[in-house]
C-alpha cells in the first residue's frame, strides 16, 4: 500500500463512520526477512503486518480501538466499536481533541525502489556470498538480511491528514566460534534506506575480524575501567535512557532524572529526538505521530542541560504546552506510549574508534551489549548489563588482547558526564520499542564505568 | 470464528501445496485474536483499547529448508497466493541449504480445545470493568504525598487458532487470557522513588480463564500493603552488600525460572537459532543427563496441560500434543524445549513447544509452563528456618547473559531477616549469580501450599520479535550464599 491509498482509508472511513471526533492512525508494513543460523538460511519469510488505531471521544470520553484489516467497513466498525465504549468511560483530563490540520507534514527522503522490490531470490543472492566468506573463515554465520516497505498515515475529523512511506534495509551478521554454545563472537550490522547500499561485504569481513580476535579471552576482575563503547551498544544505552527519562508520564511519577534547566551530565552531550534527518543511512521512522502532530527536532538534553520532555497531546494540554509529537503505539505491554522516534547522541570531534582507543592507558573496548536493564535506580539512570560480542582489554592505547563478558552496573548520566571522546561519525542503529525509528549514536570514551561482574566463558569444567 | 467460506479457503490453499512437488509439509494457521487492554492511572483512564487480529500464516517445507508468507485476507486467491509464495520462498532459499531439513513424520492431530471459563470477561460490561480498576487506584493515592502516582490495569485476550497441515492434522483452540494488578509509587523529598505492584510486577500476573481469575486477585485487599511498603521503603536501609542465604517470594523464583531456565532450555538456542536476537545457551546438548543443574531438591517440569497456565494448549503449532516433561530432574538437566526438527537432530522427540505469536510469524520453540516443583512447607516455617538472611520479593528488574549464566535482578522490595524473624524492610535489594551454581545452593522450597502458577505475558523472542504468554509454577525457595546488595552503582 502506498502512503496515499493508506490516507484515501483513514478519511473515507472517517467518512463512513460519521462520528464527530474521530481519529484513524493506519500503518502497513511488508516485510521480507532473511534470517539464517548455524551457517544456514533457516527462516526465510515474508511477513505483512496491517494495523489501524482508531478513538473516538465523546466530550473529554476517549476510548480506543484497533484492527488488523485495512478496509473501508472494517476500520468503520472498529470506529463504531470505540464509539460504543466511549460514554463508559472516565474523562479523560485535558484532553484537547484530536489533532486539526496543523503545521505542514515533514517529507523527508525515505523510500528507495531497490528495497521496495527486493525479492527472495535476491535476498538469497546477497547472502550467499556472506555465509561463504565466514564459512571460508572457519566459522559460523548468522543474523538477518531484512527488506521492509511502510506506510503511515492518520487522518481526523478535525482536518489533519497526513501520510507518508518508506523502505529500510538492514543487515546484521554475526561470526561465531560455536553455534550456540558461546566462544568468541564478531558483529557488524548496517542500515539504510535501500538495500542496495548495504555494506554487506564490509560488515561481514568486520563480524570475522572481530570474532577472531576475540578467541581465547582472558578473565578480568570487577573495577572501574576506562572504556570505549561502539555506537551500537551506546545506542542500547540511549533506548534504555529514552524509556525512563524523557517522556511526559516518567517526569510526573518522578522517577526520571530529568531536571529541567538543571545539568545533568557532562558538557559533551546533546541529545535530540529528530525525525526529520535527510540521510538515507540515519533518517528512519515516520515524521508524525499516531495523533498527528508532526515530529520536529527536539533537543532533549543540551550540552549536559537537560532541556524538554516529550509530550503526546493530552500530557501536553496539562502542561499547557504543545505536543512535542511523540504519541506511540506502545503494543508491548504499554511501553513507549510516549517516546522518542529517532533518538540521537550528537557525535564529538574524534576522527576513528582508534583514535579513543589510543587516549586509554587501561581499559575496556566494547563492541555490544546484551540485555541491559534501566530500571535499578531511574532518577540516576542506574543500568546493568553485559558486554556481547567483543570485549577488549586496551592497554597503553591499543587493544591488547580479548576478554570474556564482563557485567556493568553504573550511572549512565555519570558515565557520560566522564566522557571526554566521541566520534564524529555517528551510526543508525535500529530499537527494539520504538515505532520503526532507530537511535543515531556515535562511539563514546566514558572515564570510570564500573564493571561489577564477569560471566563464565564457558562451563566446560562441568564435563 | 472462521466462516465455512473461509474454512475452505484454507483447504485450497493446502490442496495447493499437497500438490506441489517441492512441498515435503506444510502448515495452514488461522488466528483471530481480541483483546481488551484497560488501565487507570492516578485516576485518570490511560488505556481503553479493544482490538483484533486476524489472518493466516502458511509455512512450508520445501525440497531443503523452508518457507513463511501470510495474509490477512482470508479468502481462496488470497490464501491460495501466500500459499505459493511461502513455497516460492522455501525454493529461493533453497540454494543456500548445505543439507536438507530433516522433518520426522507424526501421525495427525484432530480435536478441540478450549479454556474453562467461568465468567466470560468480554461480556462484562465496561464500566464496571473500569470501576474495578477506579476503586484500588483511589485507594492507594489515598493519604497523598508521598504517594505520587497509582495505576491498576487489566487485560483480556481471546485467541481462536485452526490448524492444518498437510499430515491431516486438524485442531481447533479457543483461548481466554486475563491479567490484572496495580502499583504504586511513592517519591521522597531527596527526589528518591519507590515503587511497589501487587501481585506482582506488569506483565507476569497473567492467567488463562475468566474474570473469576481477576475476582481471586481481590486487588483491593492489598492495597493497604503496598502502599505502605512504598512509603516505608522510602525511608528504609539499602540492603547491605556482601553474601548472604536469600529467600525469594514465589513470584521472584518465577522470574528466576523463566530466565535461566526456560530460556536456556530452549533448543532452538541452544544450537543457534537464536543469535540475532536472544543468543546461545549454556545447557549443551552433550551436558544432556550430565549437567549438575541444581541441588537434588531442584524438579522443574515443562508442563502445557496445567490449569490455568498461560502456557497451557491442546496442541502446539506443529501439531504435537499437550504433556508433561522433565526438563530438571533431582538437579540433573535431562530435556529441552524442543521442536519436530530440533528434537530430531538429538534423536529425540519433540516436548510440543511450537507456537507463533498471531498469524504473521512462523512458529518458535517457546516456553509452556516452566515449574518448579513444590516440596513441604510454609513461607513462615521458611524464614523461621533461616537463621540470617534477606528476603526478596517482585521483581524491579532483570538483565542475564546471551548465555543465560551471569544474572543480575533487583526487587521491589526486602526484608532483612534475623533469627528466623523479619526483621526490618530493606530498599533497592538486588543479588546476583551463576545459574548452576545458584540453583545448587537452593536447599530449600516450600510447598504446594505456597505454590502458584504466574504468567508472563509479555516473553520477547525471536526476530523479527515475536510475543508469548507463557507461565511459571514458582514457591518461595531458599538460596544459601549468594552475593546480595543494593543497586546503588557507587564502588
Amino acid at each position: 500500500m502506498t502512503g496515499e491509498e493508506l490516507l484515501a482509508l483513514c478519511k473515507d472511513s472517517l467518512a463512513r463512520a460519521g462520528e464527530a471526533h474521530a481519529e484513524v492512525f493506519a500503518t502497513w508494513r511488508a516485510r521480507g526477512c532473511a534470517r539464517f543460523a548455524g551457517g544456514e538460511l533457516g527462516q526465510h519469510m515474508e511477513l505483512e503486518e496491517p494495523h489501524a488505531v482508531v478513538r473516538v471521544a465523546r466530550g473529554a470520553r476517549v476510548a480506543e480501538a484497533q484492527t488488523t484489516r485495512l478496509g473501508v467497513a472494517e476500520i468503520a466498525d472498529a470506529i463504531a466499536r470505540a464509539a460504543k465504549a466511549a460514554p463508559l468511560l472516565p474523562e479523560t483530563e485535558g484532553f484537547p481533541g484530536f489533532a486539526p490540520a496543523g503545521d505542514p507534514t515533514p517529507h523527508p527522503r525515505r523510500f528507495q525502489r531497490d528495497t521496495a522490490q527486493a525479492t527472495p531470490e535476491a535476498r538469497a543472492e546477497m547472502l550467499a556470498p556472506v555465509l561463504a566468506k565466514v564459512r571460508a573463515a572457519g566459522l559460523v554465520a548468522a543474523g538477518m538480511l531484512e527488506t521492509s516497505r511502510g506506510a503511515a498515515a492518520v487522518a481526523t475529523t478535525e482536518g489533519c491528514a497526513r501520510s507518508h512511506e518508506d523502505t529500510i534495509a538492514s543487515f546484521k551478521v554475526w561470526a561465531l566460534e560455536t553455534p550456540g554454545a558461546g566462544g568468541a563472537a564478531g558483529y557488524g550490522g548496517h542500515m539504510h534506506q535501500s538495500v542496495s547500499a548495504l555494506a554487506v561485504e564490509r560488515e561481514t569481513e568486520r563480524a570475522i575480524r572481530m570474532c577472531k580476535l576475540g578467541q581465547n579471552p582472558m578473565e578480568l576482575d570487577a573495577g572501574r575501567y576506562d572504556v570505549v563503547l561502539e555506537p551500537a551498544a551506546m545506542a542500547e544505552l540511549l533506548e534504555w535512557l529514552s524509556q525512563i527519562a524523557f517522556g511526559a508520564p516518567e517526569v510526573e511519577q518522578g522517577g526520571s532524572p530529568m531536571r529541567l534547566g538543571e545539568r545533568i551530565t557532562g558538557e559533551s552531550v546533546t541529545i535530540t529526538d529528530d525525525s526529520t534527518l535527510d540521510d538515507p543511512a540515519l533518517g528512519f521512522g515516520v515524521p508524525f505521530d499516531r495523533e498527528g502532530t508532526a515530529r520536529r527536532p527536539i533537543t532533549l538534553v543540551d550540552r549536559g542541560v537537560a532541556r524538554a520532555i516529550l509530550y503526546d497531546r493530552t500530557y501536553a494540554a496539562r502542561a499547557s504546552t504543545r505536543s512535542t509529537g511523540s504519541a506511540q503505539l506502545g503494543e508491548v505491554g504499554g511501553v513507549g506510549a510516549i517516546g522518542a522516534a529517532n533518538l540521537a547522541l550528537s557525535g564529538g570531534d574524534a576522527a576513528s574508534v582508534d583514535d579513543l582507543i589510543a587516549g586509554i592507558d587501561r581499559g575496556l573496548y566494547v563492541c555490544r551489549l546484551h540485555y541491559v536493564n534501566g530500571f535499578l535506580e531511574t532518577p540516576r539512570a542506574v543500568m546493568t548489563g553485559l558486554t556481547r560480542d567483543g570485549c577488549f582489554l586496551v592497554e597503553r592505547g591499543k587493544i591488547a588482547r580479548a576478554v570474556g563478558n564482563m557485567r556493568f552496573t553504573d550511572s549512565l548520566l555519570e558515565g557520560l558526564a566522564r566522557s571526554d571522546g566521541m566520534t564524529k561519525e555517528r551510526t543508525a542503529i535500529p530499537t527494539w520499542w520504538s515505532d520503526g525509528g532507530t537511535v543515531v549514536a556515535p562511539a563514546v570514551r566514558m572515564r570510570g564505568f564500573l564493571f561489577n561482574g564477569r560471566s563464565q566463558k564457558t562451563l566446560e569444567r562441568e564435563q | 470464528m472462521l466462516s465455512p467460506a473461509e474454512e475452505a479457503a484454507m483447504r485450497a490453499a493446502l490442496d495447493v501445496l499437497r500438490r506441489d512437488p517441492n512441498v515435503r509439509y506444510a502448515e495452514v494457521r488461522f488466528v483471530d485474536e481480541q483483546n481488551e487492554r484497560l488501565q487507570i492511572r492516578d485516576g485518570r483512564p490511560e488505556t481503553a483499547s479493544t482490538g483484533g487480529s486476524r489472518g493466516v500464516g502458511i509455512r512450508v517445507l520445501g525440497q531443503r529448508t523452508w518457507g513463511f508468507a501470510c495474509t490477512p485476507h482470508v479468502n481462496e486467491a488470497e490464501l491460495v497466493a501466500a500459499a505459493q509464495r511461502a513455497a516460492h520462498i522455501a525454493k529461493a532459499s533453497s540454494a543456500l541449504a548445505t543439507s536438507a531439513v530433516i522433518f520426522p513424520e507424526r501421525p495427525a492431530s484432530r480435536g478441540v480445545y478450549e479454556t474453562r471459563v467461568a465468567k466470560d470477561p468480554f461480556a462484562i460490561p465496561l464500566d464496571q470493568k473500569m470501576a474495578a480498576l477506579d476503586a484500588p487506584v483511589r485507594e492507594l493515592l489515598r493519604g497523598g504525598k508521598p504517594v505520587s502516582s497509582a495505576a491498576a490495569w487489566m487485560e483480556w485476550v481471546r485467541v481462536e487458532k485452526r490448524l492444518l497441515t498437510t499430515e491431516g492434522t486438524d485442531t481447533t483452540q479457543r483461548f481466554t487470557y486475563g491479567g490484572a494488578g496495580m502499583m504504586v509509587h511513592t517519591l521522597g523529598d531527596d527526589g528518591a522513588s519507590q515503587r511497589r505492584s501487587y501481585p506482582t510486577w506488569q506483565g507476569s500476573e497473567g492467567f488463562q480463564g475468566g474474570w473469576e481469575g481477576l475476582d481471586a486477585l481481590d486487588l483491593m485487599g492489598h492495597t493497604g500493603e503496598i502502599r505502605d511498603e512504598a512509603i516505608a521503603l522510602l525511608t528504609a536501609p539499602p540492603c547491605p552488600e556482601g553474601t548472604s542465604d536469600l529467600v525469594l517470594d514465589a513470584s521472584q523464583v518465577a522470574l528466576q525460572i523463566h530466565e535461566s531456565c526456560g530460556h536456556p532450555t530452549e533448543l532452538d538456542r541452544a544450537l543457534g537459532s537464536e543469535i540475532s536476537l536472544a543468543g546461545g545457551s549454556f545447557m549443551q546438548p552433550r551436558m544432556l543427563g550430565k549437567l549438575r543443574y541444581g541441588s537434588d531438591i531442584v524438579d522443574i517440569v515443562a508442563d502445557s496441560t496445567s490449569e490455568g497456565g498461560m502456557g497451557t494448549f491442546g496442541w502446539d503449532d506443529e501439531g504435537v500434543a499437550s504433556g508433561t516433561h522433565p526438563l530438571i530432574e533431582r538437579g540433573k538437566f535431562v530435556d529441552y524445549l524442543s521442536s519436530r526438527e530440533t528434537a530430531h537432530a538429538l534423536a529425540r522427540e519433540s516436548t510440543g513447544t511450537m507456537r507463533a505469536d498471531g498469524w504473521n510469524r512462523p512458529p518458535l520453540i517457546r516456553m509452556v509452563n516452566v515449574s518448579l516443583q513444590p516440596k513441604r512447607g510454609t513461607l513462615d516455617e521458611l524464614i523461621a528456618d533461616t537463621k540470617d538472611g534477606v528476603f526478596m520479593l517482585v521483581d524491579k528488574s532483570w538483565s542475564i547473559d546471551d548465555l543465560r549464566l551471569n544474572f543480575q535482578f533487583s526487587c521491589e522490595a526486602a526484608w532483612e531477616i534475623k533469627n528466623g524473624k523479619k526483621t526490618r524492610i530493606l530498599r533497592d535489594p538486588r543479588y546476583t549469580g551463576i545459574t548452576p551454581d545458584f540453583w545448587r545452593s537452593c536447599d530449600a522450597i516450600c510447598g504446594r501450599e505456597e505454590w502458584k502458577l504466574f504468567g508472563i505475558s509479555t516473553c520477547g523472542k525471536g526476530d523479527p520479535m515475536q510475543i508469548m504468554q507463557v507461565g511459571h509454577g514458582a514457591a518461595p525457595a531458599r538460596f544459601r550464599k549468594v552475593s546480595v546488595g543494593n543497586t546503588g552503582s557507587k564502588g
